[in-house]
Formats: structure tokens, C-alpha cells, sequence
């Protein structure tokens, strides 16, 4: 097993390699430069010539991937083109913020996906079970910005119960109860889309176990229905789904994008998309290298909880 | 056992979060500290009137702030802040006229027209308790000509020979050549030499230690604290010399989206915002908001490819402005808020002409313009010259509704007169890519103009800004060279002004845009604020004599 996760482990460097090196190819071949080169009339050209001469924006593509390789293998990725801070500074002080709407909103799809699935499984093609798969696709058609303004203008215009945006009252002390209010919609909107799939996945890998012999012998055993599910079942039932928490982490990151500027959340996804309108090529790097790693190590986390549940997986 | 423990407890920590999510309301209303009304400040407004000392306003801003030092800041995010932090010089009022801001009055400039000679006032602090000083203003300007120097300005600043400390209160620049613009480069911030002077100009521009997390300036408002990708908060600085501001606080709230910021404002979250034309019909329900509305400093246009066949000649350019209904696009997509255009410059600016040739609506003049320049309706009612068929495509940026709805509505004004034209959008970086240098790939674009408080338009205008790019449209004129590159040797205002409108005319005949219209910019701001003034450039302007009523 230990050598197992080193030989996976090691084997990120080269895929981290080889994604760094397509981001870096495909940032440049798209059309656009960064804003810095834009044209400006109050900024003469020989100034933004000076510019982007200092940035190394001159050079041929491919110096310029080695120059940034360099740093980054020492662990600087550099400068922001547009904010003109250290690029690592600016992730640190935003990924709490995604961290955490990102772990709130697949706490709150695991609680309400789960039992549902398990429902919807254990009691197949019943009015319950439609009901749920309805929700379900319902859930994953709605578009995230679209539900998410619609909240607001339910429970923080019209209700007036949670606040429109932020992470936290403006010049309030830290409180936690404050913290959890600004926190409750961006992670229910996040966690809609995942919540859905979820439910089906739970529902399909439940209705593979309730089918097995050792449910049967345990019903045979004369154990409550409840118990056989939940105790038998379900601990079975929840092995390939837990697994896709790993594979959902990178995902999150592309969803976290479209509710952090919904609800001004300040986290790295709202930076991601900030960057990219202005081709800060450092950032950019940066946050897609970042979501590259979280892929990686997501996988591997699958793979190894797989091991973990399951006795039959060995490596 | 362990699942269902495990449930139970997930289903408690979801009704727990409901239950918060419910019950959590109260303490959402915004931050505002009914903080004390400082004593010796409160007599003197009761004497003035109503003005109330005290209270705090939260800002609206669509930007993250870069840097609060004024002499590397490109951004308006930057620049609203930085305004309220440092003081200046000079200032544009309200109808954009240098007035004195620190400095006694306008300076005295020399018969030659190369020495400005500013008087400062005495006992201008900066928020640090030292004085602000000649040294400040030489210290300040040299970084501008200093060959580390790496922010924007530089180029402001060539014809700027040396700044001389006289005494104290007394500073004089010399330039090297007359510059009619050199009068408007006053209103940069000071900064403070006793903080900076040890810092190498070519490190300032990082130099995050001041730019970012202490910046220090002589401005109404005193730095505290800025969250990333949250806020920005200043309060009053006791000291100004002007006399200490009303509010207590000032703090700038970032949105990342404009819906976002509209919602904040209407469950009264912030006070004020800038306000895009699109939201004018949702803001103006709003009983809790007023809107302010003034004219920007701007034009709003059509550029046509002026190298590319068949914009390359005159008479179909005309005839494309005059098959063009601006005051219906005015009216229509501006919801009437704007004066039609017919040169590039604004109404608001010293230099705006009393009179030039106007292309009215006319479809029936611009057929038998297109007639005279071989342009006949073919079989299918389009037009053609040449077998070649009138057809282009209007290019504007992706996510400007008002930008595309221009595109569709010329579209059909053009197609009454047999003209194709197909409106498309694309992404900000990619079209300015493809309309710019080297590309300059377009045939016509919805675009617009920020105007400077100078109205030289050289930059735009001279052909040898062809390569350069602000002429991406490829306009060439002798005539319009010449008298460009002279304008701002010219001291005396009412002749330069005769010359930059002798431009203008040629402009609005020659029509290498069509210039749409001039239009409104609005602020949108709750009904507690008190004592605002629009300022059509200068968002912050006299924030210090803002109040709130309660």
C-alpha cells in the first residue's frame, strides 16, 4: 500500500509536467494579450512597450515556459500581472474562503443526497423513487448563477433573512453565527449540481447491493429492514460513492467560479475568472496548476479510500 | 449502528443550519457605527446648517483596488480610493475647471509659458502629523522623471525640465518646451518624502509596505484596512486641512458582479453605486434610492476601417451616418438619456465647438450618395458596385447589451437602404487583439471614448498613431497632422481651441467614425446621503462634505 501511494505520487510529477506545459500552450494560443498590453490612451506606447519588455512578454513562448518552470520549481509563481503582488499571496489569502464553501457544500450534498439515494434505491419504481429522480435531474438542470440570484431575491431581498453577498458582515467582529449565515446559500447553490448526480449515483450502487446474496442472508437472519439497509447495505452501497467525492473536488473548482461572483464571495475561483478576462498569465497558471494538483491528489484519494473500504481492492 | 448514529447527527447539523439560516436575520443590517460626533467640528456645522457630523457610507466598487500610490494607479478602482487618501495640487470641479486644491490658487505661469510657480498652503498635514511641504511636491514630481521610474505617467511628463523648491510654500516647474496640457498634470496625489525617500524609485512601484497596506497621504481620509476581494475602509482624518470631513467612516465594498452590487443596494447594504443604463428602469423603483444623472466625459461611436473598401471612401461614410437614426438609438437604447454626437469631443469640455457639419437622418441623401460613389441596388434589393456586394460586419465586445443592441439596430437601419450588415460580438482581449496592431482585422466597430481633461486629440487622431494603435481605423489627413502636432504648443486657450476645433470640423465631415451620441452617467445613491455632488470624471469628489440623515 505505502509503496503503492509513493509510486502514484511520484508518477504526479510527470502529469504535472505534461499539464503545465498544454496550459501554458493553450493560454498563449488563445486570442488576446494581457490587459497590460492593451491600448490606452492615457499611457503612451513607448511606456507599455517598457512594460511588457520588463514582464518578458517579448520573449518567444518557449523561454518564457522554462523562466516560469524555474520559479515555480523553486515555488514562486510569480508576479500578477494586473494586482502586482506575488501570486502565491494571492491565492493563500482567498483559498480559505473556497476551501471552505467548497467542504460546506459537499457536506450539505452528502446530507441530503445520501438518504435520498438510498430511498430512492430500497424503494425502486415507487411514487418516492420518481419523485427523487425527478428532483435530481431538476437539480442538476438548473443553472447555478440562475438559482442562486433567485435565492437572493427570495430569502435576502424579499425575506430579508440572509445577507446578498460577502463572506462576512463589513466591520462586525469575527463571529461565527455570522460566518454560517453568509455562508448557508452560496454552499446549498454549490452543492445542488452535485447533490444530483450524487442521488442517482447512491441510487444505482444501492440497488446493485440490495440485490446481493448477504442481503438476502440477512434478511433471511430475520434482521429489521432498517438494519439490513443501513448497517448491511448501505456500508457496501457507499464505497463507489465515496470515491466520487475524490473525483468531484476538481470539479467544485469550476462551479465555485460562477456562485463566488453570484455572491461575491471572495475565493479563488472569482480570481480565476478576473484573470483570465485579463490574460494575467501568472495567475492563470497558477490557479489552473493548483486545480491540476487538486485532480491529482483527488484521484489518488479515491483510489486509496477504495482500498480502505473495500478488502477485496488490494494494490 | 454507526450509520444510523452518523445520520442521525448529519440530519441534526442540517436542521441546525436551517434553523440559523432562519433565524439569523437581525444582525445583517449594515455596518454603520452611530459613532460620536467629535465636539469641536458639530458647533461649527450647526452654525453652516444642516450638515451632521458623524455616520458612515458604504460604497459600491466593481474593481479590486491595485495600488494606492497615485503615481502608479492605471484603474478606477485604484483611483477612487487613492482620491480620498491623498490630496493634490489642483483639482477639476464639478464643471471639470482646474481649481486650487492644497496650492493657495492656480499657478503663476511665466510670460514664456514655460514656469509654473505654485503657492502651497500652510499647515497641510498628512495623516502622519508631518507637514506637507515644497520638498513633498519636487520629491513627488521627480519620481515622475526619474529613468527608474516604472508606472503610466512618464509620458505626461517629457516636456518637464526640473521642479525647484523656492521656499516651503513655494515650488516652481520649468519645462523644456511649451505644453498647453502641462496645467492638468497637477491633480496627482503628493506623496510624503519623510516615508518614501529612502525607497529606490525603481522598487516603488512594489513597494506593497505603503502602495498597499500603509499608504499615507494629506487627503481627507485616513487609510485602515483593505480585504481582498471584500473592502476597503477609511475613516475621517482629523487633521485635513480643509477642515475635518463629516462622516466618520468610508468604506468601499468590492462586488464581482454588477446584479450583485444592484441587490446589495436595494436590501440597503450599500449606499451608493454606479449605475449602468441597463439597471436605470430597476433602480428608478426604488424608494429607498435617488438616481444622479450628468453627461460623462465620453463619446460613444462607430469606427469604420477607413484602409478597407468601402469605408476608404468619404461619401460612404457620410452616407453610412446619415442612414443611421442616432436619436432613435438614443432614445431606444438609451432610454433617451444622451445628446446625439457629431464630433469627437464632449459638450462638457472647453475645446467642444460652437458649430460643425451635422449629418442628419436622412436614408434618401444616403442613396444618392452611395449612387454618386457607385453603389447601385442589385437584383436581391442589396447594394452592389462592381459585382461586390455591400455587406460587413459591425464587431463589438462580448457582455456590452448596449454595444450589441446598437450592432442589430444599425443592422436594420442599414438594411432599409440595401446595406448588409451583421452584427457580432466576441470576447474583450480577443477583439481588441484582432482590431488593433498588426491585426487591425474589422470592418466597423461599437466602440467609445473616455475623454482626458486635455482635449488634445492627437493620440487618436495623427496618422502616426496608425502604428501605434488608438488610430487603429487608419485615418489620414495632412491637414488634421499638422494642426495636431502644434495644438499643444499654444498657450493661449481661445486659439488653441479655434485650432483642436478646426480638427474637429474636419472630423465631422470627413466622418472616419460615426459619432453615435454623448452619453449620461449615473449614480445611483440612498436617500440618507446627503450633500453629494456629480462630478462627471471624479467619483469621490468633496466626499468629505457628504452627511448622512438618519
Amino acid at each position: 500500500m505505502i509503496s503503492y501511494i509513493i509510486k502514484r505520487v511520484v508518477m504526479m510529477i510527470p502529469i504535472l509536467f505534461g499539464i503545465s506545459v498544454l496550459s501554458f500552450a493553450i493560454m498563449y494560443a488563445a486570442p488576446g494579450k494581457p490587459a497590460i498590453m492593451n491600448l490606452d490612451p492615457e499611457i503612451p506606447p513607448e511606456v507599455r512597450e517598457s512594460q511588457i519588455e520588463r514582464l518578458g512578454l517579448n520573449d518567444p513562448i518557449p523561454v518564457q515556459y522554462v523562466r516560469w518552470l524555474g520559479n515555480v520549481v523553486q515555488g514562486d509563481f510569480g508576479t500578477s500581472y494586473s494586482r502586482k503582488i506575488p501570486v502565491t499571496d494571492m491565492i493563500l489569502d482567498r483559498l480559505p474562503n473556497t476551501l471552505l464553501l467548497m467542504a460546506s457544500s459537499l457536506f450539505i450534498a452528502a446530507i441530503i443526497a445520501i438518504p435520498f439515494g438510498v430511498i430512492s434505491a430500497t424503494r425502486q419504481y415507487s411514487l418516492t423513487d420518481y419523485g427523487v429522480t425527478m428532483g435530481s435531474f431538476v437539480g442538476l438542470a438548473t443553472p447555478n448563477f440562475w438559482l442562486g440570484i433567485m435565492l437572493i431575491m427570495l430569502f435576502s431581498v424579499q425575506l430579508g433573512w440572509t445577507p446578498v453577498g460577502g463572506v462576512a458582515t463589513i466591520g462586525a467582529e469575527f463571529s461565527i453565527i455570522d460566518r454560517l449565515h453568509h455562508l448557508i446559500l452560496p454552499a446549498f447553490v454549490l452543492a445542488t449540481a452535485d447533490m444530483a448526480g450524487l442521488t442517482r449515483y447512491t441510487r444505482s450502487s444501492m440497488l446493485e447491493v440490495v440485490n446481493q446474496d448477504y442481503i438476502r442472508t440477512a434478511r433471511a437472519k430475520g434482521f429489521r429492514e432498517r438494519r439490513v439497509i443501513y448497517k448491511h447495505g448501505l456500508r457496501n452501497g457507499l464505497i463507489p460513492v465515496i470515491t466520487m467525492f475524490g473525483l468531484m473536488l476538481p470539479t467544485m473548482i469550476g462551479g465555485s467560479a460562477i456562485v463566488e461572483s453570484v455572491f461575491n464571495w471572495p475565493g479563488i475561483g472569482k480570481m480565476f475568472i478576473d484573470a483570465t478576462f485579463q490574460r494575467d498569465y501568472p495567475v492563470i497558471m497558477a490557479i489552473t496548476m493548483f486545480g491540476a494538483l487538486l485532480t491529482v491528489i483527488g484521484n489518488l484519494i479515491a483510489d486509496i479510500l477504495y482500498a480502505v473500504l473495500d478488502p477485496r481492492i488490494e494494490y | 449502528m454507526l450509520n444510523k448514529k452518523l445520520l442521525m447527527l448529519l440530519g441534526l447539523a442540517l436542521a441546525f443550519m436551517l434553523v440559523l439560516a432562519a433565524c439569523g436575520g437581525n444582525d445583517d443590517a449594515p455596518a454603520e457605527d452611530p459613532a460620536d460626533e467629535p465636539t469641536e467640528e458639530t458647533d461649527e456645522d450647526a452654525a453652516e446648517g444642516e450638515a451632521a457630523a458623524g455616520g458612515s457610507v458604504i460604497l459600491g466598487t466593481s474593481g479590486e483596488p491595485v495600488t494606492f500610490n497615485p503615481l502608479y494607479s492605471q484603474d478606477t478602482a485604484s483611483a477612487d480610493v487613492i482620491d480620498l487618501i491623498h490630496a493634490s495640487l489642483l483639482e477639476s470641479d464639478e464643471n471639470l475647471e482646474l481649481i486650487p486644491m492644497i496650492a493657495t490658487d492656480l499657478p503663476e505661469i511665466s510670460e514664456d509659458g514655460l514656469e509654473y510657480t505654485f503657492t502651497l498652503n500652510e499647515g497641510v498635514l498628512f495623516h502622519d502629523g508631518e507637514e506637507l511641504t515644497a520638498e513633498d511636491v519636487k520629491f513627488t514630481y521627480d519620481i515622475f522623471k526619474n529613468e527608474d521610474y516604472t508606472g503610466p505617467r512618464a509620458g505626461d511628463f517629457t516636456e518637464l525640465e526640473s521642479v525647484e523648491v523656492i521656499d516651503e510654500y513655494t515650488v516652481t516647474f520649468t519645462l523644456n518646451e511649451v505644453d498647453a496640457s502641462f496645467i492638468t498634470r497637477h491633480t496627482y496625489g503628493i506623496l510624503p518624502k519623510h516615508i518614501l525617500e529612502d525607497v529606490p524609485v525603481a522598487d516603488l512601484e512594489e513597494h506593497m509596505e505603503y502602495n498597499r497596506n500603509n499608504p499615507v497621504g494629506a487627503g481627507p481620509f485616513e487609510f485602515v484596512e483593505y480585504q481582498d476581494g471584500q473592502y476597503i475602509e477609511l475613516v475621517a482624518f482629523e487633521d485635513y486641512f480643509a477642515g475635518r470631513p463629516n462622516l466618520d467612516k468610508v468604506t468601499f465594498r468590492v462586488f464581482a458582479d454588477t446584479n450583485a452590487e444592484l441587490l446589495a443596494f436595494e436590501t440597503g447594504e450599500i449606499d451608493w453605486m454606479i449605475l449602468p443604463a441597463t439597471e436605470l428602469a430597476t433602480a428608478e423603483t426604488y424608494d429607498h434610492g435617488r438616481i444622479s444623472s450628468v453627461l460623462a466625459l465620453r463619446y460613444d461611436y462607430i469606427g469604420w476601417n477607413n484602409d478597407r473598401a468601402p469605408f476608404d471612401d468619404v461619401r460612404v461614410r457620410q452616407a453610412l451616418t446619415m442612414a443611421i437614426d442616432r436619436q432613435l438609438i438614443v432614445d431606444e437604447i438609451m432610454d433617451g438619456r444622451g445628446e446625439v454626437a457629431h464630433a469627437p469631443a464632449s459638450p462638457l469640455s472647453w475645446a467642444y465647438p460652437d458649430g460643425v457639419t451635422e449629418f442628419d437622418y436622412d436614408p434618401e441623401g444616403a442613396l444618392e450618395l452611395l449612387a454618386e460613389a457607385g453603389w447601385e441596388p442589385g437584383a436581391d434589393g442589396i447594394l452592389e458596385k462592381d459585382g461586390e456586394k455591400f455587406s460587413f460586419e459591425i464587431l463589438s465586445n462580448d457582455g456590452n447589451v448596449i454595444r450589441r443592441d446598437i450592432g442589430v439596430i444599425v443592422q436594420q437601419m442599414l438594411a432599409e437602404i440595401g446595406v448588409e450588415a451583421q452584427p457580432r460580438q466576441m470576447e474583450w482581449g480577443a477583439f481588441l487583439d484582432q482590431i488593433n496592431p498588426p491585426n487591425y482585422d474589422f470592418d466597423a466597430v461599437v466602440l467609445a471614448w473616455a475623454l482626458a481633461l486635455d482635449p488634445d486629440p492627437t493620440a487618436i487622431w495623427h496618422s502616426r498613431e496608425i502604428e501605434n494603435g488608438l488610430n487603429n481605423i487608419s485615418y489620414r489627413n495632412d491637414r488634421v497632422d499638422e494642426l495636431a502636432g502644434g495644438n499643444k504648443r499654444i498657450i493661449d486657450q481661445d486659439e488653441r481651441a479655434a485650432v483642436i476645433g478646426e480638427i474637429y470640423e474636419i472630423l465631422a465631415e470627413e466622418q472616419p467614425y460615426t459619432f453615435l451620441y454623448y452619453p449620461e452617467q449615473h449614480i445611483l445613491l440612498n436617500n440618507r446621503v446627503e450633500g453629494f455632488t456629480h462630478h462627471p470624471r471624479v467619483n469621490m469628489y468633496k466626499l468629505n462634505e457628504w452627511y448622512v440623515s438618519e
